[in-house]
């Protein structure tokens, strides 16, 4: 799975974010890191913001598409 | 004998702070489970840690409790607190030691343990 796929995911799920970014950590298409900055954060806990983007990522982290995720969230408030 | 959806759960409610992780904190075989580790030990948390490794099912039951995808996974007196990056930040601003503070007291022990699941 290429970074731009995830990124694709992310922006469906977390529509109009400020920021978006996805980097493949090891080339290798399984690793990655996403830093999504959105409103939709705003007033959730921590734990709640990255359940939301394991949701966003439920199909590629069910599969194994994803090996390993590695999670920056923010919200804009 | 339990189900392991049962011993997990008996885990989670009954440890202080419970990690499942890839492992065991003598022999650590990932590296987000060394981070969450880390974290930790570092806001003086006791830990009783569980290898998902041994048995594919383990992780499955685990997920299925948690509603957590991935691994490893940290709890605080029954309650999930995140994987990894969550334990590390909350870790590096202070809140894991205040969490921790509030749920288990400032004098607590910092013992090291391992629980292994008993796989029908």
């Amino acid at each position: 799975m290429d970074a731009a796929t995830i990124r694709e995911l992310l922006e469906a799920a977390f529509p109009g974010a400020s920021s978006v970014d996805v980097q493949d950590r090891t080339g290798g298409g399984d690793h990655f890191q996403v830093t999504v900055v959105s409103t939709a954060f705003d007033g959730l806990s921590l734990i709640d913001q990255h359940r939301r983007v394991n949701e966003a990522l439920a199909a590629p982290l069910a599969d194994g598409s994803i090996h390993e995720l590695r999670i920056k969230t923010k919200g804009t408030a | 004998m339990k189900t392991l959806n049962e011993q997990i759960s008996d885990v989670i409610a009954q440890e202080p702070v419970a990690v499942f992780m890839k492992g065991t904190p003598q022999m650590i075989m990932c590296g987000n489970s060394h981070r969450a580790l880390q974290a930790l030990q570092a806001a003086g948390a006791p830990i009783t840690a569980v290898d998902i490794l041994p048995d594919p099912r383990i992780r499955r039951e685990l997920s299925s409790i948690s509603g957590w995808p991935t691994i490893p996974q940290v709890f605080v007196r029954g309650e999930l607190v995140g994987g990894a990056d969550i334990t590390e930040e909350l870790a590096s601003s202070g809140e894991l030691q205040q969490k921790l503070d509030d749920a288990l007291g400032a004098d607590r022990a910092q013992d090291v343990k391992v629980v292994e699941l008993q796989l029908a």
